[in-house]
């Protein structure tokens, strides 16, 4: 058994492999000649590194011609393309050729390039490029500076990074909270949610961006976003959104009521369903309009599943059938309490 | 080997450079690249996959990639690091709670050795968010990494406001002028 095995194993891997040198015979047809002649593919080497010989000659010879030293640039060019090419031929033949001459090739191909830098360099006195040194240098200067100010920066701050928190609420269980952002003051500000559990969430006004993190068994409504929101790890919430961009990471029995310029995303998602948006309060159709919010896009119902790239619809998430929706929600008589962080 | 010197060379020689953009989900990669671009960033989806801009400037041809950030598709990144000239790595300074995934990831990406002799940008967007961290800080942040050998942190006074009606100063400069050699 086992040896009938491996025999129809080596007759499998033979096969494979007579495929594969014929697949490769025929790409190199299409690509390049080959030759699977030592002596042709030698005549035809010697002849091309003679003609580019004979190109670099010339460059020289322009070169004493001042008239001509524009032209000389992209002479020079052509060559080192020949000589690319020439390299390449070799490379693509080497399979046949006799080591010693795919070793005389190469040598008498990187004479060439000698022969083409030490041109280069002779008749075009040009700055040659350097990417990495040039740069350094002027900008160590610049660094050396910035350096400075980030220390002093942090010479001045006592708190360090990480511990300051943006605007939101947070670690609440059971509550309503309600928040109005005034376009003046809080308008262009972020937002955070995280680590809510039974709550009711009412967002009014315009806010630049939304994190959400960690919620459980909420409600959120919110007025528009002019960036982006970003929410992670949810559990049987319900969510009114207005955005430019959506992403929802780890969502699990969630509803989404959304209006977005661009496709919503989930990613680590399931039983997540999609609905349009429906919240009303006193002067939303101008925080709309004003966030660029203001027209419905249908883009609500174009989710893409990035845990699903087959054609067919995703199983993580579908739409929220109309007899379900939860109508359109109204959050004008909400107001923001004292006790509010 | 040689034949990968030689197109190297050639490459160097048309002044072509490679640039990869990459960073988390929402840090504004795709937003970056479309502004520098001059195109309208008000309707953009998240990327799945990637896109390629090729920016003429000065004498140079910049080929941005522009490669999505969801965590589903960032372990195709490293398919994109052969022959890479320029790293752009973008940080959204308004997450604060993910800045330290964000530096890991930056991390991991630094192991490559297909990255080494690129050069890094930390670009430090969203400035122009109320509340977002200030570059001194995100650099604070990193600057961890001078054990990597960095020049340093460098970043760009940049804004790329949301609405395109705002004029941003092009940040194209330091594409070509930059920084610290990934050892």
């Amino acid at each position: 058994m086992k040896h009938a095995a491996m025999l129809e194993r080596l007759s499998n891997l033979h096969r494979s492999r007579l495929q594969q040198y014929a697949a490769r015979r025929s790409d190199s047809d299409a690509a390049s000649p080959a030759f699977e002649s030592v002596r042709s593919f030698l005549d035809h080497f010697s002849d091309s590194k003679r003609s580019i010989e004979a190109e670099l000659a010339r460059c020289r010879a322009l070169a004493s011609d001042p008239a001509s030293a524009p032209n000389l640039k992209p002479e020079l060019e052509n060559v080192s393309a020949s000589i690319a090419d020439l390299d390449r031929l070799v490379a693509e033949n080497s399979y046949f050729l006799p080591s010693y001459d795919v070793r005389s090739s190469l040598k008498a191909i990187s004479e060439l390039k000698e022969a083409l830098d030490s041109a280069n360099s002779e008749l075009v006195p040009r700055k040659k490029f350097s990417f990495k040194n040039k740069a350094s240098k002027k900008d160590q200067c610049i660094l050396v500076k910035q350096i400075e100010e980030i220390k002093v920066v942090d010479a001045e701050k006592s708190n360090p990074v990480g511990v300051r928190d943006s605007p939101g609420f947070r670690n609440k269980e059971n509550a309503v909270l309600v928040k109005c952002f005034r376009v003046s003051e809080e308008g262009e500000g972020d937002f955070s949610l995280s680590d809510l559990n039974s709550c009711e969430v009412y967002l009014k006004g315009r806010i630049r961006a939304l994190f959400v993190h960690r919620l459980r068994n909420c409600r959120i409504f919110a007025g528009p976003v002019q960036g982006s929101i970003l929410i992670e790890d949810v559990n049987d919430c319900l969510f009114m959104l207005a955005s430019h961009q959506i992403r929802i990471h780890q969502a699990r029995a969630t509803d989404f009521y959304l209006r977005v310029r661009s496709r919503p995303i989930i990613e680590d998602s399931s039983g997540v369903r999609f609905a349009p948006y429906r919240l009303f309060y006193k002067g939303i159709d101008e925080d709309m309009k004003d966030s660029g919010l203001g027209e419905e896009t249908g883009n609500w119902a174009n989710v893409d599943d990035f845990k699903w790239l087959r054609a067919v619809q995703s199983p993580n998430w579908c739409l929220i059938p109309e007899e379900e929706h939860v109508g359109t929600t109204n959050a004008s008589d909400r107001e923001e309490q004292c006790d509010d962080e | 080997m040689g034949l990968l010197s030689i197109i190297r060379k050639i490459k160097r020689k048309e002044k072509e450079m490679r640039i990869l953009m990459v960073g988390l989900d929402n840090s504004g990669k795709t937003t970056i690249v479309l502004k520098i671009n001059g195109e309208d960033t008000s309707v953009i989806s998240p990327t799945l996959g990637f896109n390629i801009k090729t920016i003429k400037y000065q004498k140079y041809s910049l080929n941005i990639w522009d490669v999505g950030g969801q965590k589903t598709i960032r372990s195709y990144w490293r398919n994109y690091f052969e022959q890479t000239d320029g790293l752009v790595w973008v940080v959204d300074s308004s997450d604060v709670r993910r800045l330290d995934d964000c530096r890991m990831e930056l991390e991991k990406l630094l192991k490559e050795e297909r990255l080494s002799g690129a050069s890094l940008l930390v670009f430090a967007n969203k400035q122009d968010i109320q509340g977002a961290l200030k570059p001194s800080e995100i650099a604070k942040k990193y600057k961890y990494y001078r054990k990597y050998s960095f020049h340093d942190i460098f970043y760009p006074r940049i804004k790329v406001p949301l609405s395109h009606s705002q004029h941003i100063i092009s940040p194209r400069d330091w594409y070509i002028a930059s920084l610290g050699t990934i050892p």
